[in-house]
């Protein structure tokens, strides 16, 4: 209405002083970013209610020429930043400079939003929201984004799952590099702190051509805040406590610049977090404790035409493997199942927080450096370099109290990509081109990479080169966006295993393929606007789908994989409207996804009966590495109402359908329907709140026929509490999940054969700014 | 600028130095691949066993038949191995060293068959079964199924209970006998 109104008022001004105009008129100034003063390149900036727009240079300068004396309203654009207008009153050569704020800075307040200036369907936890996140896994807060749940053993191991897909289907950025860790693997969690995040960002569906092209799912992406400019230090302190396994985290950031040495910024960081034996409404679980041991330093020197940033991050963490789980054969497991209630011996009343066997103990080193520099003749060249490592280990129970290790992976990766962000083309495009390379190579056994000794390791030794090249333009326009990328993929794997009785064996693949994707967005007003993507991704089967042979003791059934296996090339669709007031929001996003030779762990199957393999255990249930087609569709959707400046209701539901349409049945661990509710209450003072929030987790219903033990678990309700309360510089928290302390199990929990899930939680949160 | 740098490789360098004991790379001897009765009367010995040399899946376990004289009283021992190894592992002398935690379960489909008991006991005064007493009585063919069950001891506590319903199992199988 506010814009229809402005639009009129020009055409009323436009045609009293169309007599005597002069139209020589220039406009003109730079753009810049706001907190660090730098140019912003390829801003698109254009008068309201015209059909005439420009692009900034490289310096961050844009023109208008030959314009007509007047009042204009210029608008500025540029993505990741703010959309900003100005009022112009035009009479002959007017220099108007104009600083951009990157969004997130706005973000504060708002809870989970969609970005004004991406095409990709992209949501953000940042600012409250994340905050009542703090001391929660990498999983459990992405949670809150709609469309987004869990696969979890436990409580501690949790692995995002978005649209009903996860693993090697999700790329998860962990400061701009990909995260490489053993994340084929169902219970191994992100080797990530969720403290280094200012921001977390889902993105759904076919994204980020520039990382790879096998993020099916979609991409999570953990950012920190850029590194400060001014020398002085700032800082922040995170206490969280929780009830439930008398778990405490405390994490620190302190940063600053070095005065004399203008565009040095410095900031180191730390989390620590240590838990016991957890509970659920009525029981203890023995050996379920966690700690965890992270810390972060980054340093860079960062001036208008060049800089460089060093990042180094360390992650560690211990994890107990309930003792209960723990199970030899499927008699075991139908035991566990029978029983309905863990063992008294597996539910001890006394806390403890000693993490015995079975356990896990994986550390992450990710040590970054990131270089850029911007000229005026082709743009900005950026060059990022990395090295992870990343070593897990698995313990079993042994006999004798050997100090043997299970599983032992270590897994190198080096990776470095070459971008160039381009000057505008024909004062229309706007992007960028680049290149990465990888190469990783994993132990699972020996210190030789050709030479491994042992056969009971699950993987091989491997090693694998990846080569990837990419264009991505986009198109802004008043209203329209669009995005169109091309991306081609190389990929060598080699793999040297070695069989039971010691014959080692070696196996090559190479697969290479495009992918691409196009978008468009549309703004229909200034508070609506819908989105369409396209795009046909492809992923090569992963070490563990090719080699696996064996039983999974986890999940008592035996697994082999398939040399023969083909990449599996998806097509996503999704369309995705945001209508937001000051009164009502709403996000709603639709895909559909049709993946051919979706690689997949389909139960053995012969005349309606589960065929068995027959080991020294007993018989196990035989699943193959299969390829069928798979079709994902489903809705995500997100509605905020304020009545009242005091009162906010909002609701999520998301829901997700998956069929094998090769073979006409359904698959197994797909997230059920959920709804959730909250209203939340705004106190006047002190930025004050308390909700109260409704979790409705529906029964899955559509599962694969004989495809497991026990039928999925039943429909739950969860209620809980969050409140907040503000005083300058520190904020406190509290939190109550699980409120009514219900006894519930989850379908996508592993656990959920063994024991129900966590009981009443209670969490308070201090943070303290300085 | 080099200083914060060179401060934060070494606290890498540190951290990543004092992590973790790692044992080096060896075969897993925990693999038990062979289970073995013998079967004593007087004179007469006789062995039995169950074996997959080629580990979990390719070729199923090699079972062997069971074949007892009716009416008669047998000694039973009952050893683990893993012959996939040379010189062949014998594990039976650990699990008799942690017989508090481990117990083997002989489960006839029939008392009609043969009646098992064991004569070992732990220090706990609960059965083993690493010897046993096998009777037989009228001439029949049945099934036995064997299972071999580690419990061990949970935050220091034991949990063997004297039956299968705690712990893992390690070793599963089932024999045909004959008795005729």
């Amino acid at each position: 209405m506010k814009s229809f109104t402005i639009f009129l008022l020009l055409l009323i001004s436009g045609s009293i002083f169309s007599q005597k105009i002069n139209c020589t008129c220039t406009l003109k100034g730079f753009v810049h970013d706001q907190e660090k003063h730098l140019p912003i390149v390829g801003a698109v900036l254009y008068l309201k209610g015209t059909n005439i727009s420009v692009f900034t240079d490289s310096r961050g300068v844009y023109q208008f020429n030959n314009l007509c004396q007047g009042e204009y309203i210029l608008v500025c654009k540029a993505l990741s930043f703010d959309v900003t207008e100005l009022k112009i009153n035009l009479q002959d050569v007017h220099n108007q400079d104009i600083d951009l704020l990157n969004d997130d800075e706005h973000l504060q307040e708002v809870v989970v939003s969609s970005q004004k200036t991406s095409i990709t369907n992209k949501s953000v936890l940042s600012g409250k929201s994340l905050e009542e996140t703090r001391g929660q896994s990498l999983g459990e807060a992405l949670k809150n984004i709609s469309g987004v749940t869990t696969l979890q053993t436990g409580s501690f191991v949790q692995k995002p799952v978005i649209n009903g897909m996860h693993s090697n289907r999700v790329i998860i950025l962990n400061n701009g590099i990909r995260q490489e860790g053993q994340q084929w693997g169902s219970e191994h969690a992100p080797e990530i702190d969720p403290f280094v995040a200012k921001k977390l960002t889902v993105i759904k569906g076919a994204a980020g051509l520039r990382y790879g092209s096998d993020a099916i799912g979609g991409m999570v992406m953990v950012e920190p805040e850029n590194l400060p400019d001014s020398a002085k230090i700032h800082g922040e302190i995170n206490v969280v406590g929780f009830s439930n396994g008398l778990q405490r985290v405390g994490s620190g950031i302190i940063e600053g610049g070095l005065s004399g040495i203008q565009g040095f910024g410095w900031r180191v960081q730390g989390t620590y977090k240590r838990g016991g034996n957890i509970s659920t409404a009525t029981y203890n679980l023995v050996n379920t404790g966690i700690q965890e041991r992270n810390f972060s330093v980054g340093v860079g020197l960062n001036k208008i035409h060049f800089g460089t940033d060093f990042f180094y991050s360390y992650f560690d963490t211990q994890i107990g493997v309930f003792m209960g789980s723990h199970i030899g054969n499927i008699q075991d497991l139908q035991r566990a199942i029978s029983n309905g209630k863990p063992n008294d011996a597996y539910t001890p009343a006394k806390y403890s927080e000693v993490i015995e066997r079975p356990n896990q103990d994986v550390s992450h080193h990710l040590l970054k450096v990131k270089s850029f520099l911007n000229s005026e003749t082709f743009g900005k060249l950026t060059f990022v370099g990395a090295y992870q490592y990343n070593w897990r280990l698995e313990y079993d129970v042994p006999r004798g109290n050997r100090s043997l290790n299970t599983l032992n992976f270590k897994l190198d990766t080096y990776s470095a990509e070459l971008i160039l962000d381009h000057l505008p083309i024909a004062q229309l495009f706007n992007g960028s081109v680049g290149v990465n390379i990888q190469y990783q190579q994993n132990f699972s056994s020996s210190f030789e990479l050709k030479k491994p000794l042992i056969s009971t390791t699950l993987l091989p030794n491997y090693q694998t080169f990846n080569f990837g090249i990419f264009v991505n333009e986009r198109f802004l326009s008043h209203q329209w966006e669009g995005e169109f990328g091309l991306r081609y993929d190389l990929r060598n794997l080699e793999a040297y295993s070695m069989k039971i009785g010691g014959i080692l064996q070696q196996n090559k693949f190479d697969f290479s393929n495009f992918s691409g994707a196009l978008g468009a967005k549309y703004h229909h007003t200034e508070m609506w606007e819908s989105n369409i993507n396209f795009g046909l991704v492809w992923r090569s089967p992963s070490v563990n789908e090719l080699f696996t042979d064996g039983i999974h003791h986890g999940s008592a059934s035996y697994e082999k994989g398939d040399l023969n296996l083909v990449p599996e090339i998806a097509q996503n669709l999704s369309i995705g409207t945001i209508y937001k007031s000051k009164k009502l929001s709403l996000e709603l996003n639709a895909y559909l996804k049709n993946i051919q030779n979706f690689i997949y762990l389909k139960p053995r199957i012969q005349n309606d009966t589960l065929q068995n393999v027959l080991t020294v255990r007993g018989a196990f249930p035989a699943f193959d590495y299969t390829q069928v087609d798979a079709r994902f569709w489903g809705v995500d959707l997100t509605f905020t109402y304020n009545p009242s400046e005091h009162f906010e209701l909002t609701s999520k539901l998301s829901m997700v359908r998956v069929k094998d349409t090769r073979n006409n049945s359904f698959m197994v661990n797909i997230p059920s329907d959920r709804i959730d509710n909250s209203l939340q209450y705004n106190f006047k003072k002190r930025k004050a709140y308390i909700s109260l929030n409704q979790q409705f987790i529906a029964r899955q219903n559509r599962v694969e026929f004989n495809s497991d033990f026990l039928s999925p678990p039943n429909e739950y309700i969860l209620l809980s509490i969050r409140s907040g309360l503000n005083f300058s510089n520190l904020s406190i928290g509290l939190t109550i999940s699980n409120l009514l302390n219900k006894s519930y199990r989850e379908y996508l929990n592993r656990f959920r054969y063994f024991s129900d899930d966590m009981g009443r939680n209670i969490s308070v949160r201090i943070n303290y700014k300085f | 600028m080099k200083k914060l740098i060179i401060f934060a490789i070494v606290l890498g360098l540190s951290f990543s130095g004092c992590k973790k004991d790692e044992p080096a790379p060896v075969q897993d001897n925990e693999f038990i691949s062979t289970m073995r009765l013998t079967f004593t009367e007087g004179t007469n010995k006789l062995v039995y066993a169950i074996k997959d040399l080629d580990g979990d899946g390719g070729k199923a376990p090699v079972i062997e038949v069971i074949k007892l004289l009716p009416n008669k009283t047998y000694s039973l021992t009952t050893e683990f191995l893993d012959e996939t190894k040379n010189p062949v592992v014998n594990l039976t002398s650990e699990i008799k060293a942690e017989s508090a935690e481990h117990l083997i379960v002989f489960e006839p489909n029939s008392t009609n068959l043969m009646t098992v008991t064991r004569d070992d006991k732990d220090s706990r005064n609960f059965e083993v079964g690493l010897t046993a007493t096998a009777k037989t009585s009228a001439a029949l063919n049945g099934t036995m199924k064997v299972t071999l069950k580690h419990q061990p001891e949970v935050s220091g506590m034991p949990t063997k209970n004297g039956t299968a319903s705690v712990g893992t199992t390690d070793f599963e199988g089932i024999f045909t006998v004959e008795v005729k």
